[in-house]
């Protein structure tokens, strides 16, 4: 009983991280057609100002959704500074991961001269514990388990029921035509830009709610969204949902089974076999496009 | 008028068709690569002092890995993440040859680009069906697959802690410690010789040209008659023997092994070398190599500023030329070569 309650609470917590992540990456595939190698830098810039926030003095309610909307801001100058110049270009895919690394390289290390290489911490959206089925886990975590639906659901409207948010999926799924009936198709790419930052710049505050923060803490993470992306299909949005969850139960089980060492290496393989099977990941539709 | 009619169809005596358009004659390229390598063997006798030499040694194996990933990359047009993992696989293939089964180091050296090589046609298996995006994940995944094995294997990989002591090369009883990093110079170089000799050979043959045509327009070379499935496996093992055994030289010089060589701030490096240098070009990756090496060296007083200075830098070229240093030396030299043509 404790076993699969650990596995489920485990699942759940991680899984909403990962979504949080891979939902951004997806979105930016999707819109601009690009990979954002500094998607993991996103969610340490987040983390820290929000702490930086919070040690001038603010209370985290006003902190938190402040570092959010930086965050925005810092994905849309990132766009407009090595994503933009660069559409249409033959290369773009290859030249974009290199600007995106080089962009996520001068971040990091930036973060690392002004706030030095010591670990810090932000304050948890929810202090105290509480047991249930028998595992001990923190409020922290209940909450980002609550919230992070909530969220998700919230973008899924967005795209579905706004008109910002259609325009965003018409130019996921034509471009061309979306300049034909007069998108302002580069401020889209922007805010596509936009909302991924933020919402990694938010999966940063969460985490540094529970953990030590440092100028490498979103390595790991965006790799795990990648893994989720392929997993669930690179072209969607509900796609990378699922897998993250699925992907947090399994990583959850399999650190519990098999230990914590195997556990990158079972993920890994569980890929490769997968994309040996289907290609486009096991959630997705054979077309391009957001739902 | 008559240059569009000359870039369409170049001017030719009719004796022999055009190879190319806009190819360098392979008399040309060979005096040119003869000058520049030898003026390279001529170095050590300029700089006398162990650590350029140690700099140079370092720019040859990178050049080595670079200009190899500009295969696979560049000409194949395979977007393969993994080539870091092909290097690694030498370094830890070459440790655990010569201080586990203590094989003679020559040999170990010589069996880390096989390994590589079976490696690499290992990871082509699932990337035969992707296209772009998805080649980059699975062949990253593979990477990182790699890197997670070598750390839970710690028993005999050292895990995060890496390999100590490993045996270096030798040359009969020269001893290679004390002689200034000499004789590592010239392995070194003698390694970057045989792999851009190779690396050009291949990209100029027929199949290198078959795998050109996949690049750029994979369904009309298919329908040619060009296999996808034995040109890329072709491309990507060709790519891998020679990054394996600078992975093992690597591991020979440094004479220890760590999982660092998998990690990503190696592969962005690496990777800078063959964006900046000029995919398809194989020179340009070697040159880019030089360039971006010396830089960081020549930065190292700048602690944290040094990365940040070349990430700018990085961005600032890949802005400004697309096709890197090489795309730029072809823009000068084409600036200076149509001045001296022009009739007087």
């Amino acid at each position: 009983m404790s076993a699969l309650a650990e596995i489920l609470f485990g699942g759940l917590f991680q899984g909403s991280l990962y979504a949080m992540m891979a939902v951004g990456l997806a979105l930016v595939w999707t819109t601009i057609g690009v990979f954002n190698f500094s998607h993991g830098v996103f969610m340490m810039l987040g983390a820290y100002i929000a702490w930086q926030l919070v040690e001038l003095g603010l209370p985290a309610a006003v902190a938190f959704p402040i570092a959010v909307i930086v965050m925005a801001g810092v994905g849309w100058i990132l766009q407009a500074s090595v994503v933009r110049p660069l559409i249409g270009r033959p290369n773009i895919v290859l030249v974009v991961v290199i600007t995106t690394l080089a962009a996520g390289s001068l971040i990091e290390n930036g973060a690392l001269t002004l706030w030095g290489p010591r670990s810090k911490q932000i304050p948890a959206l929810i202090e105290g514990n509480t047991t249930i089925g028998g595992v001990g886990v923190s409020l922290h975590q209940i909450a980002i388990i609550v919230i992070t639906p909530l969220i998700l659901a919230a973008l899924w409207m967005f795209l579905n029921r706004t008109r910002l948010g259609l325009a965003l999926r018409a130019v996921a799924q034509n471009e061309d035509a979306s300049h034909l009936v007069g998108l302002n198709v580069t401020a889209l790419y922007g805010l596509a830009f936009a909302i991924a930052a933020s919402l990694a710049g938010l999966a940063g505050i969460f985490m540094g709610g529970y953990r030590f923060m440092s100028p490498v803490m979103g390595a790991d993470p965006l790799l795990k969204a990648l893994i989720v992306v392929v997993f669930g299909g690179i072209s969607s949005i509900s796609g990378p949902i699922f897998a993250a969850y699925l992907i947090g139960f399994f990583e959850a089980a399999c650190s519990y089974y098999f230990g914590l060492y195997w556990t990158p290496a079972l993920l890994f393989g569980v890929l490769i076999l997968t994309l040996m099977v289907r290609p486009e990941g096991i959630f997705a539709s054979r077309s391009r496009g957001l739902a | 008028m008559t240059d569009t009619a000359t870039l369409i169809a170049p001017r030719s005596t009719g004796a022999a068709p055009p190879v190319a358009p806009g190819r360098t004659p392979w008399k040309h390229e060979a005096a040119g690569f003869v000058l520049g390598f030898a003026c390279l063997a001529l170095l050590p006798l300029i700089f006398g002092d162990t650590y350029a030499r140690h700099v140079l040694i370092m720019v040859f194996i990178y050049a080595v890995v670079a200009s190899n990933w500009d295969l696979s990359l560049g000409y194949g047009g395979v977007f393969n993440f993994g080539h870091l993992a092909l290097f690694g696989i030498g370094v830890y293939a070459y440790s655990l040859l010569t201080k586990l089964a203590e094989l003679d180091p020559w040999i170990a050296l010589f069996a880390s680009g096989v390994i590589a090589t079976l490696a690499a046609i290992l990871v082509t298996i699932p990337i035969l069906r992707l296209k772009g995006i998805y080649i980059i994940l699975v062949t990253f995944g593979f990477a990182q697959l790699v890197m997670q094995v070598i750390i839970s294997q710690s028993d005999i990989t050292g895990g995060t802690q890496g390999l100590v002591r490993i045996p270096g090369l030798y040359l009969f009883d020269h001893n290679m410690v004390r002689d200034g990093k000499f004789a590592y110079f010239y392995i070194a170089l003698a390694l970057l010789v045989a792999s851009t000799l190779f690396l050009r050979v291949f990209v100029r043959s027929r199949t290198g040209a078959s795998v050109v045509a996949l690049r750029d327009n994979e369904e009309y070379a298919i329908s040619r008659g060009v296999s996808i499935v034995r040109q890329r496996m072709l491309t990507l093992a060709a790519s891998a023997f020679f990054t394996g055994m600078a992975g093992a030289f690597y591991a020979a010089y440094q004479r220890n092994a760590s999982v660092d060589v998998f990690g990503m701030s190696l592969a962005t490096i690496i990777l800078s070398m063959v964006l900046l240098g000029g995919t398809g070009t194989i020179y340009g990756a070697i040159i880019a190599s030089f360039v971006l090496t010396i830089f960081a060296e020549w930065m190292a007083d700048f602690g944290a500023w040094r990365p940040m200075i070349t990430a700018v830098l990085i961005i600032g070229v890949m802005l400004a030329y697309p096709s890197g240093l090489a795309g730029m030396i072809k823009a000068a030299w084409g600036g200076v070569a149509g001045r001296l043509k022009r009739p007087a």
